[in-house]
């Protein structure tokens, strides 16, 4: 096409519907496995490669991924950068298939994005067309709701976030927290199962990180969902959940689950309390092996 | 000894806003046209000769202007130099846009439409209007296709572009929700493109206004471009004017006319502008 250039995706309505006859299943591999433990999300060998484009033969991005999440826990996934945590949750929400394995929530098979699932994007993507209150109603429009219906709902979601009188606000006048707010909220009024988020405060500075640190736990406590937060900072895992899970470098496996029993509520001072610190020495311990091993290996391979 | 802060600015506040530099810059430039007219018409060349033949001045234009109001002559060329635009521009957009969003979308069709587009693109439109007249005739019908012509293009591939660039995340955004393909185009493919469709109807007014003249240069029995050829074979500068000055407003009109309705249509888009000009994703 004559103006190639300034294409800055190739979104194409023609696999859309590839995408989503896969994602509802005209051929539904949907079964429902009993589930003996009390698990809410299950994961289970979860395997993912890509196909190189440089070589011939695939980049195995993670293999043999297994671990448990019960309801209403808070975990969070750390690892290497570049380790794959990202794709595990987009995988975890049904966004990109996997190779091999199965993932479990409330003992159904995830094959396809839905409203059981919440997930907050890394950077915000609101609609810059759409007001705060037309963005977090999003989730509910699209499964059909009345817009009064889901509007006032959303009153509910709106003071959650601590983000009333911004009703009416347009995405470009919020700062950075409060957008992610809209994002979070957007994620909660679907009322799902799971909420994955994925790195949600990374683009913050280092002050509204902390305070929204604090407020996720608050509302977490308020609407008791099962969370998976991926996130590169260790302290932010640790200080949020209840257990970490740390990958090694790629091909990602799980080093080590980390088991966090700080007592609730956590007050931003237990940052400083020697029980965090112990415990944030030991996981930068972990991530710090995994990066050498991987940078050794990037040495031998010439790529570094 | 006085602070600087307290010293009378040369020019006034109210006289140093944009708009009315620019309109003391044009009011300035016509009064040069003016003079310079004035000048000319003493000089020893033009002594001999009637000078009226030649130029006009800014004066004699609103004079005829106003001869030419009166007795109906100019709404009569404008009225129908107006139907073509409107004729061919509506009708450009009503085939461009969906045509665009097809192109942009369904990959196989694009493979065959491409290369007409651009070779039709790239076709001087001057070279093609004289055949369009063999073909259709003198009248409303080839010059509006003509126009049609001029203005499709902008908007076709304004419109492919738009719905190409339309950004990856907010579509993800719908898809994790498990939005159906058609909530998908109307929630965010749609509304994201509406800027450059905007824009390539904006740029398609300016084609359309040339291609109006154009096209009544040709062959026409009526309009615009036909009265300013037809006294320009006459050597009357006067009425030749007046109507480049009439194309000149209605084509600024429209252009600001369609910028307003893109601010109000998408009054993040300028937000969004600025923010790349700063050189920041918006992402």
């Amino acid at each position: 096409m004559l103006i190639q250039g300034r294409v800055r995706s190739d979104v194409t309505l023609t696999k859309l519907p590839i995408l989503y006859r896969r994602f509802t299943g005209t051929k539904t591999r949907g079964r429902t496995v009993m589930e003996t433990t009390a698990s809410k999300l299950a994961v289970q060998n979860l395997r993912k490669s890509f196909r190189s484009q440089r070589s011939e033969g695939s980049i195995q991005v993670f293999e043999g991924i297994s671990f448990e999440v019960h309801p209403s826990e808070f975990i969070s996934l750390v690892g290497p950068s570049g380790c794959g945590k990202t794709t595990f949750l987009r995988i975890l929400d049904g966004l990109i298939p996997h190779d091999d394995g199965e993932i479990l929530l409330d003992g159904k098979t995830v094959i396809k994005p839905g409203p059981d699932k919440g997930f907050v994007f890394q950077d915000s993507s609101l609609l810059p067309w759409r007001t705060v209150m037309d963005n977090i109603i999003l989730g509910l429009e699209l499964q059909g709701v009345d817009k009064r219906e889901a509007r006032k709902k959303a009153e509910r979601y709106i003071a959650l976030v601590g983000l009333a009188g911004f009703e009416h606000h347009y995405p470009h006048e919020l700062s950075g927290g409060m957008q992610q707010r809209v994002n979070l909220a957007r994620a909660l009024i679907v009322d799902p199962q799971v909420l994955l988020m994925d790195e949600p405060f990374a683009s913050l500075d280092a002050q509204t990180r902390e305070i929204m640190q604090a407020e996720l736990l608050k509302m977490w406590n308020q609407t008791k969902k099962t969370v998976i937060f991926v996130t590169h900072q260790i302290e932010e895992a640790i200080y949020l959940s209840d257990r970490v899970v740390v990958f090694s470098a790629r091909p990602a496996r799980i080093r080590e689950i980390v088991k966090v029993a700080i007592p609730r509520p956590r007050s931003l001072s237990v940052k400083r309390s020697k029980e965090f610190l112990d415990l944030a020495d030991h996981v930068w311990g972990i991530i710090q092996e995994e990066v050498l091993k991987s940078m050794g290996r990037e040495r031998e391979e010439g790529v570094w | 000894m006085k602070s600087a802060a307290k010293k009378e600015p040369l020019v006034p506040a109210w006289l140093r806003s944009s708009r009315m530099i620019g309109a003391c810059s044009v009011i300035v430039g016509i009064g040069i046209w003016q003079l310079a007219y004035e000048g000319l018409a003493r000089t020893h060349y033009f002594k001999d000769y009637a000078i009226h033949h030649f130029l006009s001045s800014p004066l004699q234009v609103i004079l005829t202007f106003g001869e030419l109001y009166r007795s109906g002559e100019l709404l009569r060329h404008s009225y129908f130099s107006f139907l073509e635009f409107a004729y061919g521009f509506l009708l450009a957009i009503v085939v461009g846009i969906p045509i665009g969003f097809i192109m942009a979308t369904l990959k196989k069709i694009n493979y065959y439409l491409d290369p007409w587009v651009s070779c039709l693109y790239a076709t001087p439109l001057v070279a093609l209007a004289p055949i369009i007249m063999v073909w259709f005739g003198l009248g409303i019908v080839p010059n509006s296709l003509v126009v049609f012509l001029g203005a499709v293009f902008p908007i076709l591939l304004n419109t492919y572009t738009g719905i190409k660039s339309v950004r990856e995340n907010l579509v993800e955004v719908v898809r994790a929700f498990g939005g159906s393909p058609l909530q998908l185009f109307f929630k965010v493919m749609i509304p994201d493109a509406t800027p450059a469709i905007i824009t390539g109807i904006r740029l398609a007014v300016g084609r359309a206004v040339i291609s109006v003249v154009v096209a009544e240069l040709f062959g026409a029995e009526a309009g615009l471009g036909f009265m300013v050829y037809f006294y320009s074979q006459r050597f009357l500068p006067g009425p030749v004017f007046v109507g480049i000055v009439v194309l000149v407003v209605f084509g600024i009109l429209s252009f600001l006319a369609l910028e307003k309705i893109q601010g109000w249509l998408s009054p993040w888009y300028a937000y969004q502008l600025r923010r790349e000009a700063r050189g920041m994703e918006m992402e």
